[in-house]
Parts: structure tokens; C-alpha cells; sequence
């Protein structure tokens, strides 16, 4: 045992003996304790140092951050994405996109055009829809660097230069006419998604662009589901044209119902002005003005108070059709009452 | 504890059924509620000396009122007898306002907190035998044996309560934060079934998740309950109690019987060595020495006879006890109470009965599940309110729900909180502390009071011989060089002093050394005999050695055995040795006995007149010994005259010739049960940790003091008030108590204490012994201290301390002299019987609460940055920065590893230097650690994944403005061409390719800041510099979460199993700059917190 003198001496001789909490401190008091002047367990200076101290924290780090974000930006293009193609994530399999489509707001999730045809403001939601996309591409705000593609010109989109997309050719499918939605023959716009620098490798065409018979035949067998109307549009358009490789410089286009049902409800398919958007308005470079190609499909006799799944394909050989990632491919669901 | 309420009132009302059927046997086992203090105040005149021994200073009356100093406080009451107390216990009536069933578990408490009262021992055999339709020769009938049996009930224990597994199973499936992830699920599977019902091929995510979810839930509870299992296992191993039989008279044949089919009644016989069977009367006694040290903790063994000396059970000679020990001669008895109502079952019952409170690490953990939970639950509902007024639809609003609370919620941080309590428990199990529940490993790191327990704790429960006293000198028999033992004469073997002494001590006693023991060191030697005897036996065979030859060198002739009224052994040899053969009569007993048949004494080799110096000089000794609370045997010899005792005499031991002569004195030997050795040196590291440790004991007071200062729960200088009135020499009642710090409190002072004056010792009074403490005031002495709001650990081996350990906030068990009772009611067991391993789990207890707080730091930080995306995608609405699945794969994932790596972290500075924590203040989580884990370290990790984020967005097209309010589209589903800044429209499954990308990023930047956040959690204050990297798991798990988070991110599959994307090398960067900022931001803070000491910084951000 130590004498006074040894550290050990200079034990806690007084150990905390914290008294029972009093039975005051209730919620009351911890919103607004009036003896001590806190609010929410602070007092006023307190929050107003706290206060400070964290809004001047939280600026200090969001200029950490925007800088950092602002050296990272240096690294970025403003005419491209980064990573293109395969790079990125987007791949390089389009998708296939649809006009009217249903508001995604209020009606999250669903791809349904349900309208009543004696009901014209119902019918109005849709064909308004049509109506206001063809005017963009007729009143492009852009001209310098469109043009006037076409097979037989020749001309083609490049880096800077891209075409026009004719909305004189779909027929019946017009504003005047109300997209067909009026008289019960709907009228659905089918474009094919813009990817930055895809060009597609139609069918049929070897690697120089021309057209290889046996190609053709070897191509469209290896296609599961081709619709047999657009096999043998295909291979009849072949035959009839003086130069089949500018005809088939095409991405197909099929809509089919989704099933065997869907299929007899659907009835009789047009497409305007063919099954097909030509090869011609690709790659994507993100040129000014750029127009989407698109061709509209009129389903003549759907019927009605059924509701009728659609799919629309695309196809080319390097369009991968993928049901579940929706690749290639669109789907929705049409019911006139 | 584990007992639910419910259980609890059945338990009880089992119990007071109890009560009753003893209430129908008239005058069999009362539950006098008349204090029995009355009864000992009669006893008191009529009482013959209580003990016999050999008249210590602490047991001779005569010398006591002279000599025994007071305890201060409150004076001593005259008309107290010394030893009643152990059997006085007080209950505070309290305000009855409890249901019926309540009160009636109450009451049963109650009676048990009350000592036992019984008749049994003092009626007549006659009325005895009546009662229990036995008699003595034939014992009971095979037939009321049964009878007895089943009216008795068999000689069982009731063994406490088992909460039912699956109770357990439950709790641990729904205890934490298992309710929220339980609510999280169930939203899970409302917002699948809503969509599928919509929908008939809605996406089965939500399906997936919330089975995710609730296989998490089963997983940590199971992985908890298993936990939990395995602990109680390791006490499965203490219960395999050999089966134990008593000799048994029915029938009028002799048989043995198993113990547990003893039945009241029966007539049992006893043998030294022999476990007590069961609560017996004696009826013939041979010599019979019980050691009462379990029940009193007593290590002396005490004598019993078939007399009635004392109306209180405990003290009556004629009653032995179950548990209790022979340690002595044989005897007959008849069995008056077995199994819980014997009075070791009774306290045995009390302690079962006694609900311990929770642990304050499992406070802590409730307060911090609170918080969290109530973050989770806060910030839940209001986004459910918010994105509700946004207009979002009621499917989304809950979808986000499940995420805040996803987010929100720590996984894996109980999972992990119990993977380091457990490798706590495994280090603290190789240093022999054993645990018992998990969560006591904490326990010890926050205690402020250890409650000791004296004999086979503090002491070895081995008597030991400390002193000589001869030749005029008091001579040191053990470590010399003590600064205890400082100006004591060394012991010379070979001194004629000593050799006659030691000749003495050597012949005069029947302890002798087991046969067989060949090689065997001496101090292991197993000895038969009394404490006192094998003691100076085996002492005197180290000293001197070959004792047993000696002895038969020394034939004895004679002898005279030791008995109460003489308080004298005395024995003769002849002594063939030296000039002749004569006969050498060699006698011990109690100092003023011996001292009075003495005419000469043994000086400078001379045999001196013994005069009136010598006298005085023997009393000072005498004194000096028994102020040490020693026992002290006086020794004198004497060379009986060859011509009235030729060779051949034959010695009369009925009436011996020779006691008409007088003696030669030779000296004193005092014995002692001493300290262990390591125990001074464990009490002042405890002391200098801040933690008061106190001695409570049921030995004498004397005892206990001597102890106390020798161990250094009294420190060297302070004095207690009587011994300052002493040294000052003015009556007790001049001085001021409050001078003292020091207080010796008797237990029958505490009988007269309500529980102010109790609390008032206990604030009042820095060092504390309690002795004469009975079972239930040591409960009462816990209760006082946790009234304090102190965390109480008790350390004790007897039955006597079990309700006292089960009170405790720990309670402390010895597992090789502790006894079944105690290990069942402690939270902790030593392996080695060491107090200084005590040491060890206070400081295991304290690291392990500091790194835990560490853990729970570093878990917590991420919570805001798995928080934030959400915030954003409902606020911003941008496209979801990361999934729910990616925050499981942290929580549960990369997280747990460094996590449970904290654990081995060492101690930033002396954790023993310091006080214990204050339990209402130095919380686990506290708001400090909640504002600088969340405010800060949090949201720099948000930044870093919101940048993250947002480089990889921009890189594949989508500039930062574009998504601003794009969320809804994003997740349109029949939106199969969404535009980016560039003009490329995607579909909706490149979409979430592309946002499963981010998700992933985002984790990845996650990970990266955690790196930062790992290292910064090693430390709260001292430099990372200066406290290095030597925690080779802490780096093991650096590592590993980083090749986790590979594993995750890059394993093929894992696109469609967790949603998890390849990313590109630089996509892990963008975080970096974050966790650098992270590193030197926390640097800086602990720079402040160690400049300026009590500065705002440490006030508000020092965990």
C-alpha cells in the first residue's frame, strides 16, 4: 500500500453519482423550456451559431463540389456526348417510338389510346398530339443545314447536313382529316430512336452497300416473326426496282397485333407512305435542326370496344429485337369504344 | 430480466401458493412477521457463547466490550447482539396501489426479502418426531417418505424460469429496428400487390425487395438468436451437477439415497466431507464442524452439536444447512426442510425471483434504436405527406417511403454491434472472464461501484498463518519485506524461541497431511482437518518440513480434545529426543486461557518468571493481532516431571493428573484468510479508473476492516470515525462524521436505516465496508447504490450474495469456488477466482464502449448519403441516384466488415485513467456524433455520390439541368423515347440501365468516402498520425470492402441480381477528392478539439 505521496493517492475519490433525472424535462419543456430559455434544447445564440455554422459548411462544400463538377465538365464535349455508341450505356440498338402516347403524369405507366369516337374532344387528345408534332417538322425553325434527301438524289445525312422529313406523303393521315381518328381508322406515328452516330446495316446489302441477293434471302430468314406481308413487300420491291440496294437502304417497319387475338381485332394495317424509313436520314450527329424520320401506320378496321395490344418492329440487321428490354420494338394498346 | 410480465404474474402465483401450503402446517415454518430482533434481545442473556473457536479477541465477550471498537455512524445499539444481524432483514412497507396479482408477487418478495423464521430446532425431539412422524432409530417408512415427498415436494432447487425459445425467437425477430424493416416489407409486397392488380406484368421488383427485406429481418434475428443460444450454452456446462447421496435411516435399515429423494423426516447421517443434504436438526453430533461460508461467508468452520443454543435459526448449534459443508467429525439429524424451502432455496428463490435491470449497453442501444427509428419514422411520413402534396400518386408516396426507411434504417448495425460484443466476450473468455449474456461485457466498463464480497473473493478462503509472536517479538510469517509487515522481526529457524514454538504447534494438533501425496509441493498438499490446524500444518511443513516424522518421533500419549468451556487442546508426547525420555506436554487454545495456566514464559532461550511486563507485553500483542481481525491461538508447553511421570505412565484423559500443573508460555500464532495477491494492486487500478470499490461481507467487522486496508479499499491514512476518536482521544460523539471518510458499517446498524440514511452513507462516505451483512441487506446495500444512479457490479461466490449478484447491474460469480446459486445469478464468471481479472473486463467494458461508438459512427454516416438521393428524387425529381437494393449492399455489404474491424481497435489514451461514464450523459449515440455523423461527414459523402452521379449522367448525355424534373418521364414506362441534351431519345430499360449505373457509382463513391470515413473513426481525438495503422483488421477490412464492392459491381449477373452495373476505373474517382476532404476535415476538427479544450467545436462535434 502506497503512501499520500504516490500517484496512486490521487484516486477518484468522488466518483459522479449523477442524480436521478428529474421528472421534469417533458416534451413541453423540450420544445420550449422557459427556465432555461431553449428551444428544441438550444438556446437562441446556439441555433444561430449552429445555424451559421452549417449554412457556412453546406456553401463550403457545394463550392467543393460545383468545382469539382466544374473541373470534371472540362473533360466534356459540347457537340456530343462523352461516350457514344457502344461506349455508352444507350448501346447501339435503338428503340422504336410511338405517337399519341398517353400522358405520363397523370396516367404513369400506361400505353393505352382509348378514346370514343362520337366523342370528339376524346379523339381530339390524340390527333391534336399527331397535329402539333407534324407542324414542328413543317415549320422546322431550322433550314440552312437541311435538305431534300430522297433515293433518287442521292443525297444522304452527314456530319453537319441532315433531311427533311416530307409530311406530304401519309395519305389520310393528315390534320384535316383528323389522323383517321374520326372515322375510326387511327393513325399512329412510328420513328425509330435517335442515337448519336447510328447508322443501320440493312438487310440484304453487303458491306460496300451492294445488293447481294442471296444476302437478302439468308438476312430475312435468320429474322424470327417477320411479318410474311412485309417478306414479301421485301422481296416483291425487289424485284420491281431498277436498283434494289437504294430500296432497300430502309429500316423496316411492321405493326402487328401482339397476339393471335390482337392480330384478328386489329384488321388490315396501312403504312404511309411505306413500311420502311429510309436509310437516308442517318447517322444522328446532332445536326441542327435535325427531323426525325417517322412513318405513320393506320389501323383501318380495328374493332372496336376490344382492347387490341400492337407491336411495332423494327428492322434491320442490327436492330436486335428484345421483348423485355423493349429493344427494337414499341408496344401499345389501342381500344376505340 | 427475460421474463415478460405475464410470465412473471404466473411464476408468482405458483409461488404464493407456496406460502399457503406452508401457512397449513401449524407451527412448522412461520413467517413470523415480528422482527426477530425481538427474539435475539431475549436470547441474548441466556445465550451461551455463540461460537466456539478459540477465543479470538472478536468472539471472547469479555474482551470485546473492552476492546471492540464501534462502528461510527450511528452508534451501536446496546441491546443488539453481535451476530443477530445476519439473520434481520428489513422490508419498507411500501403505498400498495398494484393490482391484486401484482401485490400478491409482491408480497411473496417480500417474505423472501425477510429472513427465515422456523420452530424446528427448538421444540423438543419429541415434538419433533411427532411432527414429522419419524423417530430416530428407524427413520420414516418407505411409504411417508413417499407421503413426505409429495407433500413436501422432492429436494430440488426450483430452477429459475426459462423465458420458451420461440418467446425468444420472437423478440429477437422483432426487437431493433426489425418493426421498420417488418413495415418497409409489408409496403413492399401492398405496392407489388397494387401493381400486379393493375397490371397483370407489372415488374415483380417490390416483390423481390420486400422479400429481400424480410429475409433480412430472419436473417439478423436468427443470426441474433443464435448469439444469444450460444451464450446460454456456455452456462449449460456449469449445471452438470454431480449426483450427490446422503446416508439415510427408513425403515431401520441404513441406505443410500440420492440427495434429490430425501424427504422431510428422514433421518440422515453425516460424515466430514460430506455435502449437507438438505436443511437437518441434529439429534448426535461427534465432533460435527460445518463450514457455513457459502450462506455467511464465514470461512471459518463452526462447530455443531444436537444442543438448541439460540433461538435464530442461523446461530442455533443444532441445525445444519443444505449446500453448507462437513468439514469435521459425524452426526445424525432429521430433515426438517428440503429443496426451495430449505434456506439456501429460500435465498436461492429471491434471487430467481429478483428481475435485474437491463443492461446499460442495452439502453443504449434502445436509446439509439429510438433515434434512428424516430428519424426514420420523422422523415418517412413527412416525404409521404410531401410527395402526397406534390401530387404524387399513393403508390409512389409509399414506394418512397420504403426507401427513406431503407435508408434510414442500419442494416447490419445490430448484427454488428453483436459480432463485437461477441469477440469481446471471446478475448474477454481467454482472460477468464466468462460471460454469460453478451451484453454484460459492456456492463463492467460503466460500473462505478463494485460491491465486493470478502472471503473466496477479495481473500483465498484459506486460513493462513500470518504472524508469530515470541521471544517477546512480533515476527512476520509471509512476505517480509510488506511494507504491511515493515518493523517485524524475520522468522530464524533455530531460534530455541521458534523451535519450541514451532514443537508445539507441530505436536499439538490432529491435522494431518492426506496419504499419497508423494512430490506434491507442499502449499498444494491436501490436508484433513480444521482451517486453523492445516494452516499451521502446512506452514510448519514448509518451515521446517517432515512434520509427519516428526510426529512419530513424537508419539502421543495423550490427549485432551478441544471443547467450548475449556477453549483448550492440549496432547502429550513422549519426547524421546534430548536427555532422555520424558514426556512433553504440548497445549494451544484461546490466549487468555492458555496465558492463565502459564507461570513461565520462554525469553532469550530462558524460562522466565512470568511477570507482570511479560503479561502486559503478551496483551499488547494479543491486541495488536486481534485489531487486524486475526484469529490468534496462544501456545505453551511443558516437560512433565520424569518421576511422577515415569515412561510407560498411562494417562487418565477423563481427569488429567497434569493440568494442576503450570506451564510454560511459548507464543502466539494469528491466522488469517489472506488476500489474494493480486487483489491490492486490481483495487487500486479500480480506484484510480474512478471506480469505489466496497466491501460487503457477512464476516466480522474486525475481519472485514483489516482486510479492507490490506487490500486498499481503506486507504493507508484514513481513519474511521472510532479510531480517529482513538488516536485523538475524545468520545465518538465529539467528532464531526463528517471529518471521516472512511466508514465500517455493521449490519445491524442497517436494520435501524430507512433508505435516506442509507443513500446518505453511501454519498457521504468515500470507503465503505459493510460486514454482518445478511442476504438481504446486501440487496438492499445494491439497491442503495443504484438509487444513486450508479452502475453497480457485485462480486461474490456464496449463495449468500446470489440476490445481491442478480440486483446488481453485473454480478460477478467465481467459477471454481463459486457456488451453483451464485453462477446461476451472475452476468459474469471468473475462471480463475481472480479479482484482478475484474481489471480486465472494466477495461475490455470501456474500449469496447468507446469502440462501439466508433462502429456505430461510422454505420450511421452513410445513412444521410443513402438518405439524400431520395430527397432529391422526390424534391429535384431526378432520376433516382441509388436504388434500395445498392443501399443493402452497403448496410449489409461492404459496411459490416470495417465496422466489426473497430472493434479492434485499442484505446486512444489510459481508458483506466478516467472516470466511468456518466451513464445519463456519455451515451452511445449522443447528439454530438448524430450532428457531426449526419450534418457533416454524411453530406460530404452525399456530395460525392451526387457528383458522381451526376459525371456519369453527363457523360452518357444527360446533362445535370436535363434532369431537373424529368423523373416522372424517366420512369414512364410507355415512354420508349426520351430524349437527352444531346437529342438521343432512350428507351425506358436503357433509361434504367443507365440509372442502375449510377446506382452502382454511387455505391462505389460510397465505398471510396468510406475508406476516408473507416480511418477517421479510429480516432475521436489524437492525430491518425499519431495513432498509426497498426489495426491489421481495420486494414484486412479496407481491402475487403473494396474487393466486395468489385465482386458486387463486376461479377456478371449481377446486372440482373442486384441491379448492379460494370463501371468504367474512372467513375470510382470522382469521389476521391470527397474522402480526401473527409480525412482532412476530421483532422482539423480533432486539431481544435486538442488546441482548445472546452472550445464551442468540441462542444458541439466531439463524439
Amino acid at each position: 500500500m502506497g503512501t499520500e505521496a504516490e500517484p496512486q493517492s490521487k484516486v477518484n475519490n468522488n466518483p459522479i453519482y449523477p442524480k436521478k433525472p428529474i421528472e421534469e424535462n417533458t416534451w413541453g419543456d423540450f420544445i420550449w423550456n422557459s427556465r432555461t430559455g431553449q428551444v428544441f434544447g438550444r438556446t437562441g445564440t446556439s441555433w444561430a451559431k449552429i445555424f451559421i455554422f452549417y449554412v457556412v459548411f453546406y456553401a463550403g462544400l457545394a463550392a467543393f463540389a460545383g468545382l469539382c463538377y466544374y473541373l470534371f465538365s472540362l473533360t466534356l464535349r459540347l457537340d456530343q456526348p462523352k461516350w457514344i455508341l457502344g461506349d455508352s450505356i444507350i448501346g447501339t440498338n435503338p428503340g422504336v417510338g410511338f405517337r399519341p402516347m398517353p400522358d405520363q403524369e397523370e396516367n404513369s405507366g400506361s400505353s393505352l389510346i382509348w378514346y370514343r369516337r362520337e366523342n370528339e374532344a376524346d379523339a381530339a387528345v390524340w390527333y391534336n398530339q399527331l397535329a402539333n408534332y407534324t407542324d414542328a417538322i413543317e415549320n422546322p425553325e431550322e433550314v440552312d443545314s437541311l435538305q431534300t434527301c430522297s433515293y433518287d438524289n442521292g443525297l444522304r445525312a452527314t456530319e453537319i447536313k441532315s433531311c427533311f422529313v416530307d409530311t406530304k406523303q401519309f395519305g389520310t393521315c393528315n390534320k384535316n382529316n383528323a389522323f383517321g381518328y374520326r372515322s375510326g381508322e387511327p393513325c399512329f406515328l412510328i420513328k425509330l430512336n435517335r442515337i448519336f452516330g447510328w447508322e443501320p446495316e440493312p438487310f440484304g446489302l453487303n458491306k460496300r452497300g451492294q445488293y447481294d441477293p442471296d444476302l437478302l434471302l439468308e438476312d430475312l430468314d435468320r429474322q424470327k416473326n417477320l411479318p410474311d406481308s412485309l417478306r414479301k413487300y421485301i422481296t416483291d420491291g425487289v424485284k420491281s426496282n431498277i436498283d434494289p440496294s437504294k430500296f432497300l437502304d430502309t429500316i423496316w417497319i411492321s405493326c402487328t397485333g401482339e397476339n393471335v387475338n390482337d392480330k384478328e381485332t386489329l384488321g388490315p394495317v396501312n403504312y404511309w407512305p411505306r413500311p420502311g424509313i429510309p436509310g437516308y436520314f442517318f447517322p444522328y450527329y446532332k445536326q441542327l435542326g435535325y427531323q426525325s424520320p417517322f412513318i405513320f401506320v393506320q389501323f383501318l378496321k380495328p374493332l372496336t370496344s376490344v382492347l387490341i395490344n400492337i407491336e411495332c418492329r423494327a428492322w434491320a440487321k442490327n436492330i436486335i429485337y428484345d421483348k423485355i428490354d423493349r429493344l427494337g420494338s414499341v408496344h401499345f394498346e389501342l381500344m376505340i369504344d | 430480466m427475460s421474463a415478460g410480465k405475464p410470465n412473471m404474474g404466473r411464476k408468482l402465483s405458483r409461488k404464493s401458493s407456496y406460502v399457503f401450503e406452508n401457512g397449513q402446517i401449524p407451527g412448522y415454518v412461520h413467517m413470523i412477521r415480528q422482527a426477530s430482533r425481538t427474539s435475539s434481545m431475549v436470547s441474548r442473556t441466556t445465550d451461551p457463547e455463540p461460537r466456539e473457536s478459540y477465543g479470538s479477541p472478536r468472539v471472547s465477550r469479555l474482551w470485546k466490550e473492552t476492546r471492540q471498537p464501534r462502528t461510527p455512524a450511528t452508534p451501536e445499539p446496546p441491546d443488539v447482539d453481535e451476530r443477530t444481524p445476519l439473520l434481520l432483514g428489513k422490508t419498507p412497507k411500501k403505498p400498495d396501489t398494484r393490482s391484486d396479482e401484482e401485490a400478491k408477487a409482491e408480497s411473496v418478495l417480500a417474505d423472501l426479502r425477510k429472513e427465515l423464521e422456523m420452530d424446528s430446532h427448538k421444540i423438543s425431539l419429541d415434538e419433533l418426531y411427532t411432527r414429522l412422524e419419524t423417530n430416530p432409530e428407524n427413520g420414516l417408512s418407505n411409504r411417508q417418505a413417499e407421503l413426505h415427498q409429495s407433500k413436501y415436494g422432492m429436494n430440488l432447487l426450483t430452477p429459475p424460469k426459462e423465458t420458451p425459445e420461440w418467446i425468444k425467437f420472437a423478440r429477437n425477430l422483432l426487437g431493433g429496428f426489425a418493426i421498420l424493416m417488418w413495415i418497409g416489407a409489408f409496403l413492399c409486397f401492398a405496392a407489388f400487390a397494387v401493381q400486379n392488380a393493375t397490371k397483370p406484368d407489372a415488374p415483380k421488383d417490390y416483390l423481390y425487395l420486400g422479400i429481400v427485406l424480410a429475409s433480412v429481418v430472419l436473417i439478423s434475428g436468427l443470426f441474433s438468436y443464435y448469439q444469444e443460444a450460444k451464450s446460454s450454452r456456455i452456462m449449460d456446462s456449469f449445471k452438470k451437477l454431480v449426483p450427490q447421496h446422503a446416508q439415510v435411516i427408513r425403515e431401520g435399515s441404513q441406505l443410500s439415497v440420492c440427495v434429490t429423494e430425501l424427504a422431510v423426516g428422514d433421518v440422515v447421517e453425516l460424515t466430514y466431507g460430506d455435502r449437507i443434504p438438505a436443511d437437518i436438526r441434529l439429534i448426535e453430533s461427534f465432533g460435527l464442524k460445518v463450514d457455513n461460508s457459502a450462506l455467511t461467508g464465514e470461512s471459518e468452520a463452526v462447530a455443531r452439536s444436537a444442543e438448541c443454543t439460540h433461538d435464530n435459526p442461523l446461530e442455533t448449534k443444532n441445525l445444519v444447512f443444505f449446500s453448507t459443508s462437513a468439514i469435521e467429525g459425524t452426526g445424525k439429524g432429521i430433515v426438517v426442510n428440503v429443496g426451495d424451502k430449505t434456506l439456501m432455496g429460500r435465498i436461492a428463490g429471491l434471487a430467481s425471483r429478483l428481475e435485474s435491470s437491463q443492461t446499460p449497453i442495452a439502453r443504449e442501444m434502445d436509446h439509439f434504436v429510438h433515434i434512428i427509428s424516430s428519424v426514420a419514422i420523422f422523415f418517412g411520413v413527412l416525404f409521404f405527406i410531401i410527395s402526397v402534396a406534390m401530387g404524387y400518386s399513393w403508390l409512389d408516396s409509399a414506394v418512397f417511403l420504403i426507401g427513406i426507411i431503407v435508408a434510414n434504417v442500419p442494416e447490419g448495425l445490430l448484427a454488428t454491434v453483436t459480432v463485437c460484443l461477441a469477440l469481446t466476450a471471446k478475448r474477454m473468455a481467454s482472460k477468464n472472464c466468462l460471460v454469460k449474456h453478451l451484453e454484460a461485457v459492456e456492463t463492467l466498463g460503466s460500473v462505478s461501484v463494485i460491491c465486493s464480497d470478502k472471503t473466496g473473493t477479495l481473500t483465498q478462503n484459506k486460513m493462513s498463518m500470518s504472524r508469530m509472536w515470541y521471544n517477546g517479538k512480533m515476527h512476520a510469517v509471509e512476505r517480509p519485506d510488506d511494507p504491511d509487515n515493515e518493523g517485524l522481526s524475520k522468522i530464524i529457524v533455530g531460534d530455541p524461541e521458534f523451535m519450541a514454538l514451532a514443537t508445539v504447534a507441530r505436536l499439538c494438533s490432529r491435522a494431518h497431511f492426506k496419504v499419497g501425496q508423494v512430490g506434491i509441493p507442499d502449499a498444494l498438499r491436501e490436508v484433513v482437518g480444521d482451517a486453523t490446524e492445516s494452516a499451521i500444518l502446512k506452514r510448519m511443513e514448509t518451515l521446517l518440513g517432515n512434520v509427519e516424522q516428526y510426529r512419530f518421533r513424537n508419539k502421543k500419549v495423550c490427549e485432551i480434545p478441544f471443547n467450548s468451556t475449556n477453549k483448550y487442546q492440549a496432547s502429550v508426547h513422549c519426547n524421546k529426543s534430548d536427555c532422555g525420555s520424558h514426556f512433553l506436554l504440548a497445549m494451544k487454545g484461546a490466549p487468555e486461557k492458555i496465558i492463565e495456566q502459564c507461570s513461565t514464559i520462554l525469553i532469550n532461550g530462558e524460562t522466565k518468571e512470568l511477570d507482570e511486563q511479560c503479561k502486559a507485553e503478551f496483551k499488547a500483542a494479543y491486541e495488536e493481532l486481534g485489531a487486524r481481525g486475526e484469529r490468534v491461538i496462544g501456545f505453551c508447553d511443558y516437560r512433565l516431571p520424569p518421576e511422577e511421570f515415569p515412561e510407560g505412565h498411562l494417562f487418565n484423559t477423563e481427569n488429567p493428573e497434569f493440568m494442576s500443573f503450570t506451564f510454560r508460555f511459548v507464543g502466539l500464532i494469528s491466522l488469517i484468510d489472506p488476500p489474494r495477491v493480486n487483489v491490492p494492486n486490481a483495487v487500486r487500478t479500480c480506484r484510480s479508473a474512478g471506480i469505489k470499490v466496497v466491501m460487503v461481507t457477512g464476516d466480522h467487522p474486525l475481519t472485514a476492516k483489516a482486510i479492507a486496508r490490506q487490500v486498499g479499499i481503506i486507504s493507508p491514512g484514513n481513519k474511521t470515525l472510532d479510531e480517529l476518536a482513538a488516536t485523538q482521544g475524545v468520545p465518538v460523539s465529539d467528532l464531526d462524521p463528517s471529518q471521516v471518510k472512511v466508514a465500517v458499517i455493521h449490519g445491524s446498524e442497517l436494520i435501524d436505516m430507512d433508505e435516506e440514511e442509507l443513500d446518505a452513507i453511501i454519498r457521504n462516505f468515500d470507503e465503505l465496508v459493510f460486514a454482518r451483512t445478511s442476504p438481504q441487506q446486501k440487496l438492499q446495500i445494491v439497491e442503495g447504490f443504484q438509487r444513486q444512479g450508479t452502475c453497480v457490479a457485485v462480486t461474490g461466490d456464496g449463495v449468500n450474495d446470489s440476490p445481491a449478484l442478480k440486483k446488481a447491474d453485473i454480478g460477478i460469480s467465481m467459477g471454481i469456488t463459486g457456488s451453483d446459486v451464485s453462477k446461476e445469478a451472475a452476468d459474469m464468471i471468473l475462471l480463475d477466482d481472480n479479482f484482478a481479472s475484474i481489471v480486465t473486463g472494466v477495461e475490455e467494458g470501456r474500449l469496447i464502449f468507446d469502440n462501439l461508438k466508433k462502429c456505430v459512427f461510422y454505420t450511421l454516416t452513410d445513412n444521410i448519403s443513402e438518405l439524400t438521393p431520395f430527397f432529391l428524387f422526390i424534391l429535384a425529381r431526378i432520376p433516382l441516384p441509388l436504388g434500395t437494393i445498392s443501399i443493402l449492399c452497403i448496410d449489409l455489404g461492404t459496411d459490416v466488415v470495417p465496422a466489426v474491424s473497430l472493434a479492434y481497435e485499442k484505446g486512444e489514451s489510459d481508458i483506466m485513467r478516467r472516470s466511468p461514464r456518466n451513464p445519463l450523459k456519455d451515451n452511445l449515440v449522443t447528439k454530438q456524433l448524430i450532428s457531426y455523423a449526419y450534418g457533416q461527414i454524411g453530406m460530404i459523402e452525399s456530395f460525392a455520390g451526387m457528383l458522381t452521379y451526376f459525371v456519369i449522367m453527363s457523360e452518357n448525355g444527360f446533362l445535370p439541368l436535363k434532369l431537373l424534373g424529368l423523373r416522372s418521364q424517366w420512369d414512364a414506362q410507355q415512354i420508349n423515347d426520351l430524349e437527352d441534351s444531346f437529342g438521343q431519345e432512350w428507351t425506358y430499360e436503357q433509361r434504367k440501365r443507365l440509372e442502375n449505373t449510377c446506382s452502382a457509382a454511387y455505391f462505389v463513391s460510397i465505398v471510396v468516402c468510406q475508406w476516408a470515413n473507416l480511418i477517421i473513426s479510429k480516432t475521436r481525438r489524437v492525430s491518425i498520425f499519431k495513432k498509426g495503422m497498426t489495426n491489421w483488421v481495420l486494414n484486412f477490412a479496407l481491402i475487403f470492402e473494396t474487393a466486395l464492392a468489385c465482386v458486387l459491381i463486376y461479377t456478371p449477373g449481377m446486372d440482373v441480381a442486384l441491379k448492379m452495373m460494370p463501371l468504367r476505373v474512372h467513375w470510382w474517382l470522382p469521389a476521391l477528392p470527397f474522402a480526401i476532404l473527409i480525412f482532412v476535415y476530421d483532422e482539423i476538427r480533432r486539431l481544435i478539439i486538442r488546441k482548445f479544450p472546452g472550445s464551442w467545436v468540441e462542444e458541439e462535434f466531439y463524439y
